[in-house]
Order: C-alpha cells, then structure tokens, then sequence
C-alpha cells in the first residue's frame, strides 16, 4: 500500500497556479465596465452597512475559495489519484476467466456465472491504472489467450465481450502453464481466477505465481443428463440415461425437481418419462430399442420447474448397425475354435468348410506374428513373445505358475487361473522390472513367478493381448474358465466394435475416425463453422475439437462421411459442484472470502467535483436575488 | 392617410391625435399660485371678469356702476355685484438634459412631457417657459415665457432642438432656473433625480418661489430592474467615476430597496410643499401617462 496514491505526481507543479489566481482576483483583471446613468444609487447601495457586513465580507472572499477549491479539484485530478486497494499492486496481471459449461448456470435473476465473471472483470478493467496490464485468458477444457498484456481499455472490453461459455469440462492445467509460460515474459507475482468453483480439486501444478481464487455465487437448481449409453440384449437395445439433479444457491431446498425425459428415434414415436428428484441424487431410466438397424437417438430433458443450466438437456446417441462379430482363430488353435463355434453371432475364419477370408475382423486370434498384418481392432497372441520384449524376456521349458492376475481386466473377468499348470514358463531377464514393461507400454494382466504370463498394449486403435505362453501347453484349456476367457474375447472385441455397448460422445475432442490417410477433410460444426483437418498416416482423424453440443459432419468434398454428435454430459458440469480449496502439488489455494479489490482511479470524481464547483460558483454569484422587491 | 405622414405632423414630439386630445385637457394645481396680470385662472379674490360670482351689501366708497338695480328696484337695497378675478398662471418647465438622461429614452421622454404640460399651459392662456439644463456652470437653455395658442410653434421648435448631454445636476439646475425666472405657478420637473446633491434646498426655493413642484422621475428600465451581476466595474457617464462592485447580483436587492427609499424621499420633499411627484418608466406609453396616470393622480382633468 503507498502512501501517496498518486499515479501522475508530477503535476502536483500545478499547484503553483494558486499564486497567479491570487494575484489576479485581487487585481480584477477582468472586472468588466458598465457604463450606467449614475452611480448615485449604487453609492448608497454600497455605502449600506449590510453591503459591508462581515458576512458580506465572507461572501466576497468565497468567490475565491470556490475558484481556489476548484483549482485544487482540477490540479489533483491531473496528478490521477486512486484509492489504494490495500492490497500490494500487480502491474501484469493475468485474468483466467473459467468458460466451462457450468459457467452457464443461470440463477434465479437470469444472470449467468460468466455474466458475474464479465461484471467482476469489467470493474477491474475500468479501476485499470495507466501502469497497469491485463491479459484475458480463458479456460475451459483448454486454455486460449485472449489478449496480450494491455493497458488498452477498449481491446480489454471487447475481449471480454467475445468470451463464451464453451460447453465442455473446466480443466485448469493449461491455463496455468500458459500462465506460466507468460511469467517466463513478464514479471507475473499473481494471477486471478474467475470460476464458479467447478473445477477439479486436484491440479497436477506447482505453482510459480500466487493465484486469487475468485469464487462466484452459486448458482440455482439444476438438472442435466449426465450419461447415456447402450447395450445390446439379444434383439434389441437397452438404452440407459442417467439423469442428475443438483442442490442450488440455498443447499437446504430439498423439493424434488420435476422433468420429463423425452427419447426420439428416427422414424417412430417419442418416448417419454417422468422423473422426481431430489437435488443431489442422481436416476437411471432404462429405454428399450427393438431393432436391428443404425439410427440416431436423441434424448431431451424437458424440467418442469426452474433449471440452472440448459446445455445439459440434450444427448444424441448413435446405435450401430446389429452384425455377427467376425473373428479369425488359427486353424491350430482348435480349443479356441470349438469354444468359439458355441457362441452366438460370431463368425469364424477360416470357416470349417472352406478357407474363405474377410476383408477385415474384429478379433484375431493367432498363435502366428505374422498375423499381425490382418486388419483387425483385437489381437490375442498365444504363445507369442513380441519383438519387442525378445531383450527382456525369455520362454523356458520348465513349469511355470500362476502368481495373481487382474480379475478386473475384461479378458480375465470370471476366469479363475489359481493352480493353473504351464509347460511353458516365461522368464524376466536378469535386471529386468516390471517398470521396464511399462516403460514399452504393456501391461501385465498375468503375473507368474518369474516374469509375466499375460501382457496387453495399446498400439493406436489396436488392442494386442499376448499370452507370453501357449496355453495348448497348460491346463487352461482344461478349465471351466477357458470357455469364459473366450466369451470374454469376443465380448471385448464387441465393445471394441462398438457391437454390444455404446456410450454417448462427449464434448471436447471428437472420437477418432479412420479414413484414407493423408487426405485433408472439412468438419463442420453445429454452429455451421467449418474446419480442415488431415487425416494421419494410417488414416486415422483425431485431435478434433468439439467444443458445441450438436452433430459434427465430417465431409469430404460434397459427401458427407460420418456425422458424430457429442453432448456434453459431465457429471462435475452439470452437479454444479464447487470446490472451496484448490491442492496443487505443494499448497492448497483457498477461494477467496472477498471479491478482489483493485485500486480505484478517482480523479475523475476530483473533475467533476470541480465541474459541480464551478457551476455552484456561476450560480451563486451569477443569479438573480430571490424576492426583488415589486416595484 | 396624411397623418402617418410625418411630415403632416404638427410637431416630432407628439401625435396630431395627442396634441388633440391635450387641447382639451388643463392643469390641475393644488394652490392657486397666479400672478396680477389677467389669465384664466380664477383668483380668490374679487375680480372684473364677466362670469359672476356673488353678492354683497353695498357699502360707502363702492363704485355705483356695480350696484344692481334690478335688484335694488324690487328690494330698495343696493346690492353690489362681484365677479371672479381670472389671473395668469406660470408653468415653468425644467428639463433634465444631462448624460444620465441620454440612456434608454428618458431625454425623449421628458422632452414630451414638457411639451404636452407646456401645450396645456399655452392653450390655457398661461405663460409658458421652459429651462433645459445640460452643463454644470452654464447658463440653461430657455424658452422666454409666452403664452397663447400662437406659442404652440415656438414651445415645440424650442423642445425639438434642445439637445441633450452635460453633468448638470438637477438641484443645482433648478437653481440656475430660479436666478432667471420669475413667476408664480407650477414648476415641471422632469429629471431622474439620481443625484448626489440636496434635493431638499432646491424644492423650498421653488416653494418660496411661489411654484408648485410637479415632480416627475423618469427612470430607465435597467435603472429600475439593472441587468448586472457577477463582478463589474460601474462607471457614471457623467462624472467618469468608477466603483467596483462584488457579486452585483446579490445587491440587487439593495438596490431596489434603495431605489424606493429616493421614490419615498422626492415624494414626501414634493407632499411636504404641496407638491406632487410621480415615478414613471421610459418605456410606459406616453398616452397612458397622460391620459390615465396623470388624470387618476388629479394633475390634470
């Protein structure tokens, strides 16, 4: 805090103006004439002992007070004063301005929380001092610089202007580093956040700047879908939306929310259904889908009563076309082949009449590296060592044994592996840790007594699972869990196919697409913007932003190649949750108790002090006497 | 129509219409200030007119011709006959024309008035003069007393070329006018009277001389409601002399105050010495000072 809450103190030389204004009202200089007929009655008027009075007197002298009083006005509001805020200015200040869904939650008043946010920020831009900068930074799932570091009062405000909410999760990571990166620029000692408190808790972040948590008033009632998805049951399709209700502005409300949840299928009827909840529970409704065909679905929320946020009432869900799952099984993998040949809707190649093949598969089952050429999302190798894990592990001819295993990881879901008798037995080379493994991205799902027995990788859009052993040289064939280890193959080649379970997209990236590599595509949003992105070299279409609720049309030319609608549904978003402390990784940031105080510029107060001045000093010296005395 | 012409009019000062309706109007003094020679006013004492008055008892000495003998025939007592002595009354008109009557009209005002109470006076059959005083020190200009309808031209081309100018106060004037004149009747004073000097000296040598004050104070409209106001510096136009006055809208006040006080004061030195006195604006219609304000204050009938 300073003493002297002075920005231009260097015209304080003005006060030096005082003397002339002195000298020149005792002087009259500009005392106008007025020729009249005769002074004689003025003389008596002056001569009159009230004229000579002291309070006449004083009347005299404050003429030249008020001009001294105005003077003084008009010399302070030249040196800009400002009232000191108390706290410690920061002249590069950066201003995160959350732009998450929840940031549209509405209160009863209609105000958004950004509309709070844009008010707190249009106050602070206006209080600017001239030595003062501002950057707008907006987060959402992403952060995007809005302005430089400005005094430009104009470019602040039209910035400001421009934001808006993003219907996507708040993530605030980025914004940090890119806050971060700023301080490396300029001298940057804090940085402010404007959020609704919807932001995670936990922030992987060390800190090099102090941060002022500015949370906004809550805002009311709401309720939202939060997920929607699908799973297939024999001919049809059971459609889950779980709808979730939040507490608002006065936590202790507990009337129930009313809503109608409305799913529209192309070609048929809606259907709709009325839920009650009370604010903070969450409800699950369950729609049947007869059919085997694609279609859209799109679900609507429809609240009966008030309903903070209304970017979550509507989720689009796209069903897949209903066909038998396509797996190749090696001819030399007879156990896996008979237990396939009992399953439903599968197709298996080589079939046993002839050695007919697909084009493509959904799930590979081989004992060959070879086979890794086929075009396939799931891959189970048998008995295969990778290439990549030749340098740490080795297969020996000796009995292996069974140590643990994931009983969560999908393949090994039911399969009891506990006194499971190998002939192979898979060695770590000396040195090696199971870190090393990881570090090459696999993930052991079997773990035996000298070195994994079962690993899984990502490698892009593939899922490989290798059994480091051949299990036709172990007694799992001979196991009831042989049988569910192949049903849970082919449920995880389902899901992977998008076959058994579908889950609604949501906002921020779209899912990737696999399209002709290297070629360049238009996506078009739901707000019509139209974007170019290009596809990679296996021809996959990722990285792209979704940011809108809504369909994105992928396009090619004139032809439209895939339409992929998102929606936003988040639980933390439509909760409306707030966190009242922020952990970084070596401190925990409070929301501050007040708003955030900056130092206001008051020599306009000081100008038109002045101005009231001067007119009062026209009025009082220029007006008519009230009650002339009727002639 | 030729009396739009200014040319057809008899005079600059005055409408034919106004000189007409003047024709028939006389002055209406509160004394009876006459002198010996013969005039139309009727005297309170006896006199030699022709317009009978009353009776008396004849008594030793008394000229026979005025005996009645009608009526000493029916009643065998001389009875004489007594008739109204008509004299000559003065009026005198004294002219403020210095500097502080030049403004907004006054000069030209008093020039008017003059000539409609001198127009009464001559067609009245009463002497008739009038006194302009410009210059502090000089003699004022003058018309010599006349009198009659013939007197009409002179009175009118003697007003119609006084000119106007001068630092004379108005007290010090009407002394200057009572060195020369001589004369009993009414004085018109037509002046603003915004002197410095003793007003009360010059209205008991009027008195003394026999002249019955009709006062006429003619102000301007920014004398009597002044636009002023902030600081300014007052200047007289005849002296030159300056004061500074501070917030002059705040003593506007005052000034009104002021400015009935001096009203006040000329018309108790007027009452006082039976006398009249009138305040009137220069912008108030000539007419309705003649023909309403001074009839209704029984100046004139």
């Amino acid at each position: 805090m300073t003493w002297w809450p002075f920005i231009a103190s260097q015209w304080a030389w003005l006060f030096l103006l005082f003397i002339p204004l002195i000298i020149f009202y005792f002087l009259k200089l500009k005392r106008p004439r007025h020729v009249i007929p005769s002074l004689a009655l003025w003389r008596s008027v002056l001569n009159d002992q009230r004229v000579n009075s002291p309070f006449q007197k004083f009347k005299r002298n404050l003429l030249l007070l008020l001009q001294l009083l105005l003077l003084f006005c008009l010399v302070v509001a030249a040196m800009q004063p400002f009232f000191p805020s108390g706290a410690d200015r920061a002249k590069y200040l950066p201003v995160l301005i959350d732009t998450s869904a929840s940031m549209a939650a509405v209160d009863h008043g209609g105000k958004s929380r950004l509309d709070l946010a844009k008010e707190e920020i249009r106050r602070l831009i206006d209080n600017l001092l001239p030595e003062q900068r501002l950057c707008l930074i907006s987060v959402s799932s992403t952060a995007r610089q809005l302005t430089d570091f400005t005094d430009n009062q104009r470019v602040l405000r039209d910035a400001l202007e421009q934001v808006q909410v993003s219907q996507v999760s708040s993530r605030l990571d980025d914004a940090l580093r890119m806050t971060q990166a700023l301080a490396r620029t300029f001298p940057i000692e804090t940085a402010v956040l404007y959020t609704d408190g919807n932001v995670p808790p936990e922030i992987d972040f060390e800190l090099p700047f102090q941060l002022n948590y500015q949370k906004l008033d809550p805002a009311g009632r709401n309720i939202g879908i939060t997920a929607v998805n699908a799973r297939r049951v024999n001919d049809r399709w059971d459609v889950f939306v779980r709808i979730e209700g939040s507490k608002g502005e006065s936590d202790t409300d507990e009337t129930p929310i009313n809503a109608e949840v409305i799913l529209q299928t192309a070609g048929r009827d809606p259907v709709s259904e009325s839920i009650s909840l009370t604010p903070g529970q969450s409800q699950r409704i369950v729609f049947p889908i007869e059919g085997e065909g694609a279609r859209r679905l799109e679900v609507q929320l429809k609240p009966l009563d008030f309903d903070a946020l209304a970017m979550d009432n509507v989720a689009s869900l796209d069903l897949p076309a209903g066909r038998p799952l396509a797996v190749y099984c090696a001819t030399e993998l007879e156990s896996y082949r008979h237990a396939l040949r009992g399953i439903k809707d599968v197709l298996l190649y080589p079939s046993d009449d002839d050695d007919s093949k697909a084009a493509s598969y959904d799930l590979v089952l081989t004992d060959s590296k070879t086979d890794l050429d086929l075009e396939a999302e799931t891959f189970i190798f048998i008995g295969v060592v990778p290439d990549d894990l030749s340098k740490l592990i080795r297969v020996d001819d000796a009995v292996g044994q069974v140590i643990d295993w994931q009983r969560n990881a999908p393949l090994l879901q039911h399969v009891l592996l506990t006194d499971l008798q190998l002939a192979d037995r898979p060695v770590s080379l000396e040195g090696v840790r199971d870190r090393d493994f990881e570090e090459l991205g696999y993930e052991i799902l079997i773990q035996g007594r000298s070195g994994p027995l079962l690993v899984r990788k990502e490698a892009g859009e593939r899922a490989l699972y290798y059994f480091l052993f051949h299990t036709d040289h172990s007694t799992l064939p001979f196991r009831v869990g042989f049988p569910i280890l192949v049903s849970n193959s082919v449920q995880l080649a389902q899901q992977r196919a998008g076959l058994s379970e579908v889950i609604a997209n949501q906002t921020g990236i779209l899912p990737p697409l696999h399209l002709q590599p290297e070629k360049e595509y238009q996506v078009q949003g739901p707000d019509g913007n139209v974007s170019k992105v290009r596809s990679s070299v296996d021809g996959t279409l990722s990285g792209i932003s979704a940011p809108l609720n809504g369909r994105y049309s992928i396009r090619d030319g004139g032809t439209e190649l895939a339409s992929v609608g998102v929606s936003l549904l988040s639980v933390a978003e439509s909760s409306l949750g707030t966190v009242d402390q922020l952990q970084f990784r070596e401190l925990k940031v409070g929301a501050a108790s007040t708003l955030l105080k900056s130092d206001r510029p008051i020599w306009h107060w000081f100008a038109v002090v002045g101005f009231v001045l001067l007119l009062a000093e026209w009025w009082y010296f220029q007006r008519r006497p009230g009650g002339i005395l009727a002639t | 129509m030729n009396l739009l012409n200014p040319q057809a009019r008899f005079t600059t000062l005055l409408e034919n219409e106004t000189l007409a309706r003047l024709e028939k109007m006389r002055l209406l003094p509160r004394r009876r200030l006459t002198n010996r020679t013969r005039g139309e006013h009727h005297s309170s004492k006896g006199g030699t007119s022709t317009e009978f008055a009353d009776y008396r008892d004849y008594v030793a000495g008394d000229d026979v011709r005025n005996v009645d003998w009608n009526i000493f025939a029916r009643l065998e007592r001389p009875y004489v006959k007594l008739y109204r002595h008509e004299e000559e009354l003065h009026v005198v008109s004294i002219v403020d024309a210095s500097s502080s009557m030049q403004f907004e009209g006054k000069f030209e005002r008093a020039r008017q008035l003059a000539a409609a109470f001198g127009l009464m006076g001559l067609l009245n059959l009463e002497r008739v003069s009038v006194f302009s005083c410009n210059h502090k020190g000089k003699d004022p200009v003058f018309l010599p007393p006349c009198s009659g309808r013939v007197s009409r031209k002179r009175l009118f081309d003697f007003l119609e070329h006084v000119e106007g100018g001068g630092d004379f106060p108005i007290e010090q004037a009407v002394e200057a006018v009572l060195r020369r004149h001589r004369g009993r009747g009414i004085a018109v004073l037509l002046s603003d009277f915004l002197t410095f000097g003793n007003l009360e000296k010059c209205m008991n040598r009027l008195y003394s001389n026999g002249l019955e004050v009709f006062a006429i104070q003619i102000l301007g409209p920014s004398e009597i409601h002044p636009d002023v106001n902030g600081d300014i510096r007052l200047v007289d136009c005849e002296s030159g002399h300056a004061v500074d006055v501070t917030s002059a809208g705040d003593l506007l006040g005052l000034y009104q105050e002021h400015r009935l006080a001096l009203e006040e004061e000329l018309g108790i030195l007027c009452r006082q010495r039976s006398g009249r006195f009138l305040s009137i604006s220069s912008q108030d219609s000539l007419d309705w000072v003649l023909f309403d304000l001074l009839r209704r204050k029984g100046w004139v009938r």
